[in-house]
């Protein structure tokens, strides 16, 4: 961020200017928030032109909906749950398949960094890592990104039934590791 | 506040998607609520992606907002480029719908309004008469100069010019129908002479679309409505059945005329592409 003394806006009250059809309101929201929802949404969809399309959507229904902010809670929170709503909305017409980077590569940490994890974060860290991908992306999608079990199941292209199986795997596995 | 704040290589291995789950997840819903951390994940993004989103947010926030017709096609599953040349059709705007219902209405008040038996026949002559009149009109203001406000763009258009002249047809028909038909469930002493209006406006716009491969559509549609006109009052008039051409006969005929006309049409569409000369 620049040098300026100036007393940044709060993101609520962009927001409220946005309500009232301020573009630059808007641009500096934009700004502040576009960075981390487009590499978020990367880590859930494989597909850039689709994550693209999923942020336009979003800032679009910013744009259109800030009127339905109520206040309550960050304002990054509420545009996420705008994005993710979006992106399981466009998946459910054009399935993309969910990135494998992060797990073909974590195969490759060194022990060195293993360790290291294992310090930084404890067991939880660990063990989480541990979990299949598959038990892992319902974890994902449940317990961080609050997806409701339906929800989830339209992002991940499984049964409802399915992801409430492997939550309960993944839990019984993150409780056995701790314990 | 927190006070923990992720550092450059985080970030920058969280943007590449090399950061394992865990440590990702920990990072997400801290960027959640620290704006600090948030600023910092400019340096890891790509400007140039950013920058190309923004301008189709700004391209997407500029577009005008489609009329209330559109919309309401895009709702009920037609495809957005159709739905905009539907909604641009004159005779499917509003005013156009208006002004269909307020001559039914006239025509089934003055049909309910009479007190006499005669009365009553001559009001639901009239509401026949023009109630097959209704998509002739329709039709004619749905293309062509100085209507169709995308007439020069379809002209110039990948799309057939007959294509959507016939998809036109087929709306402006489907809508002024579903009028007539509600029109006339008003009508007093509801039988079949309330539907008998539906082979002749079929008959009716199908002739003075075959005519608007030689003439101008709005000529072709007025020459159609005069000759009508014409046949209805002395038909009407000669003979002491007033709805003789509404009986068996000139259904039959209607059913010719449709035939002819859909001849016609088929032979000679490539005039609907050229455009009409003036």
């Amino acid at each position: 961020m620049g040098t300026r003394q100036e007393e940044p806006r709060a993101d609520d009250d962009l927001l409220g200017e946005v309500a009232s059809g301020d573009r630059g309101a808007l641009r500096v929201l934009y700004e502040r928030h576009v960075p981390w929802l487009v590499l978020r949404l990367s880590r859930r969809c494989a597909d850039p032109g689709l994550v693209e399309e999923v942020v336009q959507d979003t800032f679009v229904a910013v744009w259109k909906g800030a009127k339905r902010y109520r206040g309550q809670g960050e304002v990054a929170a509420w545009i996420w749950g705008i994005g993710i709503r979006r992106l399981i909305d466009r998946l459910r017409r054009h399935p993309a398949p969910i990135p494998v980077a992060a797990h073909s590569r974590e195969l490759m940490t060194s022990a060195e960094e293993q360790v290291l994890i294992g310090i930084e974060y404890g067991d939880l860290g660990e063990a989480f890592n541990r979990l299949s991908p598959e038990l892992r992306a319902v974890m994902q999608a449940t317990v961080l990104d609050g997806l409701t079990t339906k929800e989830a199941a339209r992002l991940l292209g499984i049964p409802q039934g399915t992801v409430k199986t492997r939550l309960m795997r993944a839990r019984a596995e993150l409780r056995e590791v701790l314990a | 506040m927190t006070t923990w704040h992720a550092d450059t290589m985080l970030l920058s291995s969280y943007a590449s998607g090399a950061l394992d789950q865990a440590r990702a997840y920990s990072l997400e819903a801290h960027l959640l609520a620290c704006d600090r951390c948030r600023a910092d994940v400019v340096g890891v993004s790509d400007q140039e992606q950013l920058d190309r989103i923004w301008a189709e947010v700004t391209e997407a926030v500029d577009a005008p907002r489609p009329g209330v017709v559109e919309r309401g096609l895009v709702r009920l599953g037609v495809r957005d480029h159709l739905a905009r040349l539907l909604a641009a059709t004159p005779s499917l705007r509003l005013s156009w719908l208006g002004a269909e219902a307020l001559a039914l209405g006239f025509a089934v008040l003055a049909a309910n309004a009479a007190v006499t038996e005669g009365g009553r026949e001559l009001g639901m002559f009239v509401f026949l008469v023009v109630a097959a009149l209704l998509p002739v009109g329709g039709v004619a203001v749905a293309y062509g100069p100085g209507m169709d406000p995308t007439y020069e763009v379809s002209l110039a258009s990948p799309m057939r010019s007959f294509g959507l002249l016939m998809t036109r047809a087929a709306a402006v028909l489907g809508t002024s129908t579903v009028l007539a038909c509600l029109a006339a469930l008003a009508l007093p002493g509801l039988d079949w002479a309330a539907v008998a209006w539906l082979l002749p406006s079929l008959g009716l716009t199908s002739a003075s679309l075959a005519l608007a491969t030689r003439l101008r559509p709005l000529v072709a549609a007025g020459s159609v409505t005069f000759v009508w006109v014409t046949v209805a009052l002395v038909a009407a008039y000669r003979g002491d059945d007033r709805f003789v051409i509404f009986r068996g006969g000139g259904q039959a005929a209607f059913l010719v005329v449709i035939a002819l006309s859909a001849f016609v049409i088929a032979r000679r569409r490539e005039a609907f592409e050229q455009g009409v000369t003036e």
